[in-house]
């Protein structure tokens, strides 16, 4: 009887258990990532939400007022400033970015390479990017403000490469001068992020290539550049979402200035926010930006997922 | 007899005790902070104030308040831009982290408009509360009654006066030879400018190139006859509009605060500021208020319009070599416009928010800040300051200060300052119009042009854009 009984707790055990410890570990896996979720919701999700509700109302001195449908909508992307903000960000991204990716992968393939000092270098990259925004507004401020900058005054100026005005005193040049200043400071990153991606590839692809005679350039091409493709994209995703984002060194050296020259869309949020306590169109402001990013990312990552076969 | 004697003896001693003690602890009746703040002792106050070093002077002075009174004070200081934003924040949200923030008085219009300022006419019409000796005649006008009262509420005292000064190289200005060209020039005697018209004299004067003469010396870099503070964002607007409009005769808004920024004597004003500018180094567009002070200090230019509280950071021994060499006065008139002058001036206040738990406790550390003798206490620890009161300038440390032509002109600019009018929406005029000041100024567009622009861009912010007392 016993024995008759052990057999068919077994067979039933048997048959439960699986389902049931699927269930168990499904709920015990919600467990595990409800805190994050809870604090994305809570920090994320909540706040944007909120952010739509009051993009739709008149939002006298911080206090919700009467609705107003799209009206805020309707104001800002009626603004020739608000788009003209768009395009500086475009500009600033379509600038930088090309340009420190570029320099970061070329970077880290020099990096790759048994260079002396290596383990100096590297560290050394690491101080642009982990420099407070302050303080690299003020580095630059003394390299290149108007008649008494470093550069301005020894080389700019000296030089007549720019005469009668400065670099970021000039409508013309302000917004290619916080172009270099991105370059300098999230170049470094790039590199080093690129590095690491390059140490971490299979060396087996590479030997069978050179067993079959591949050149580095091809090596590169058709075995670096595919592996690298994630990494890459990522970075570069990231890298759009960050210069599009620039507000710290326009806020500290131009205010967004001269005229309208550098005000990114950040620093027209700030505004909005902080001097003129426009809320309503400061969320309307949030909100689309928010889709067109939306409508980037998911661009991107279609692009990247089937054309580069990145993820 | 005996009853006669007890009389006397009785009468004597309550002669005596109310001598001794009325010769311990003053007149009847004197009014103390201590006595004031009793039924306060134990509480805590939250001040947001901005960090300059006259607040932070202020700031070591604070724990005399609190061993005085038992009000335990939090006196917060932060940058320009964070006291705007986070103290607006904070009033405008109803938070009440702050029982008091400090205010510029182009703050005053949003935060009138939106009722979060508590007026302190009830604490001041309270005896208990108020030092008899508070005087408020004393405090520096226009500045203070144009800052301080709207409608027939008073909202603080004036406890901050930012002003700006005019500030050249006396060195230059009293050179023989630099004053024989000069008159030889324009025909007239080299000193510091009198008036608008003798500021562009000298700039356009001074303005010299590398390997030319200066004072007997040959410049090794440009020399520029003028620097004026140009960045967007700065102060350049409200210099602007109370430096050279107003002493233009002009206004960017009329009584009612209708805009009127193309009023041809503004488009002349600004023309006049904008002209200014070839005599100043490249890239002034950049210089903020900080920029101004340490290029005159730096010895690369000739003379300014600047605020004076960062003079007093520059001329000093260890700060400019040129220490002792710079001349000050008020902001100079445009000739022919004397009666109605105007300088570029800051009158700031700390007013009580309506959402402080501690109004009372509040209003006596603010009436503390603004005493005589605290602000004695403060110009002393400061070796100078810039004064709140009419007094102060007879303190030692300002009439007999080696700086003393610096606290003249800026007598003479607070003389002429008044506080900026109560319009909600301030800020975002000045944005816009500061924005088109700099393309006027960098030759984008022509002063007619840009004033132009600036009144229909104004004009699609607010049509009465000033704030009426009552609503």
């Amino acid at each position: 009887m016993a024995s008759i009984l052990n057999s068919e707790s077994l067979a039933r055990d048997a048959r439960t258990t699986p389902s049931r410890r699927r269930t168990k570990g499904s709920h015990f896996g919600y467990l595990l990532i409800a805190p994050t979720m809870i604090t994305l919701v809570v920090v994320g999700l909540v706040p944007f939400l909120y952010a739509i509700y009051i993009s739709l109302h008149d939002v006298p001195y911080g206090r919700v007022g009467e609705f107003t449908g799209l009206s805020n909508y309707r104001a800002l992307l009626w603004d020739g400033r608000f788009w003209h903000s768009v395009w500086v960000a475009l500009v600033f991204v379509g600038i930088a970015v090309p340009i420190e990716f570029v320099l970061g992968m070329l970077g880290a393939l020099v990096l790759n390479q048994k260079i002396k000092l290596r383990g100096v270098i590297v560290p050394m990259l690491f101080v642009p990017t982990m420099m407070a925004p302050i303080v690299v507004a003020l580095l630059w401020k003394i390299m290149l403000a108007g008649s008494w900058g470093l550069i301005s005054y020894n080389v700019l100026e000296r030089l007549k490469i720019v005469s009668e005005t400065s670099v970021f005193g000039s409508a013309d040049l302000a917004l290619y001068a916080l172009i270099l200043i991105d370059v300098w400071q999230w170049t470094p990153f790039m590199i080093i992020a690129f590095y690491a991606g390059l140490q971490a590839l299979p060396l087996n692809p590479y030997r069978a290539a050179q067993v079959d005679g591949a050149s580095p350039l091809q090596m590169f091409v058709r075995i670096t550049l595919p592996l690298m493709m994630p990494l890459m994209a990522v970075m570069v995703l990231l890298r759009i979402i960050d210069a599009f984002k620039v507000f710290d060194t326009i806020f500290l050296l131009t205010g967004g200035g001269p005229g309208n020259a550098t005000e990114s869309p950040s620093m027209l949020g700030y505004k909005l926010v902080f001097e003129f306590w426009k809320l309503g169109e400061a969320s309307a402001f949030a909100v689309i930006i928010w889709v067109l990013f939306f409508v980037f990312c998911n661009v991107f990552y279609q692009i990247a997922k089937n054309r580069l076969k990145a993820f | 007899m005996i009853g006669s004697v007890h009389w006397k003896f009785a009468a004597a001693a309550s002669v005596l005790s109310t001598t001794l003690l009325m010769l311990t602890s003053g007149p009847v009746g004197a009014w103390s902070y201590k006595e004031a703040a009793q039924p306060y002792a134990g509480t805590t106050i939250t001040i947001l104030d901005e960090v300059t070093p006259l607040q932070e002077a202020m700031k070591k002075l604070v724990a005399k308040f609190t061993a005085e009174t038992g009000i335990k004070v939090n006196y917060e200081l932060l940058s320009h831009p964070e006291v705007i934003s986070k103290g607006q924040a904070d009033m405008l949200s109803g938070r009440g982290a702050y029982d008091a923030v400090m205010l510029h008085s182009p703050q005053m219009g949003l935060l009138l408009s939106a009722k979060v300022l508590r007026p302190i006419d009830t604490y001041l019409a309270n005896s208990k509360l108020t030092n008899p000796d508070l005087d408020s005649a004393d405090f520096i006008d226009p500045g203070s009654s144009t800052l301080a009262k709207f409608g027939a509420n008073t909202y603080g005292f004036l406890t901050w006066n930012y002003n700006q000064v005019y500030w050249a190289r006396g060195d230059l200005l009293n050179h023989p030879e630099e004053k024989a060209a000069f008159k030889a020039k324009y025909g007239y005697d080299l000193a510091p400018a009198a008036t608008l018209e003798q500021m562009r004299d000298i700039a356009a004067f001074f303005t010299r190139a590398k390997g030319a003469k200066l004072a007997g010396e040959t410049l090794s870099s440009d020399f520029y006859g003028i620097v004026l503070e140009g960045i967007r964002g700065g102060t350049t607007f409200w210099s602007v509009w109370n430096n050279f409009i107003r002493n233009w005769g002009g206004d960017l808004f009329d009584a009612e605060g209708k805009p009127t920024f193309d009023r041809p004597e503004n488009v002349a004003a600004v023309q006049f500021w904008a002209d200014l500018w070839k005599s100043s180094p490249p890239g002034q567009a950049e210089y903020s208020l900080i920029d101004v002070p340490t290029v005159m200090g730096n010895g690369i230019a000739a003379q300014t319009i600047a605020w004076s509280d960062f003079v007093l950071g520059i001329d000093t021994p260890k700060a400019s070599k040129l220490h002792g060499k710079f001349v000050y006065a008020g902001i100079p008139p445009k000739v022919g416009q004397t009666a109605r002058r105007q300088a570029e001036t800051e009158p700031s206040l700390v007013a009580i928010s309506t959402h402080s738990r501690a109004p009372e406790a509040t209003y006596l550390f603010l009436q503390w800040m603004v005493d005589k003798a605290t602000q004695k206490d403060l110009i002393g620890s400061l070796g100078g300051g810039v004064p709140v009161r009419n007094s102060s300038w007879g303190l030692p440390q300002i009439k007999d200060s080696p700086n003393a032509s610096l606290f003249k002109a800026m007598s003479e600019s607070l003389r002429h300052g008044y506080a900026k009018p109560r319009a909600a929406k301030l800020y975002e005029i000045a944005d816009v119009a500061g924005a088109i000041l700099q393309d006027i100024a960098t030759g984008k567009i022509t002063a007619a042009a840009g004033m132009k622009a600036a009144q229909e861009k104004v004009l699609g912010i607010c049509q009465k854009c000033f704030l009426t007392a009552g609503n």
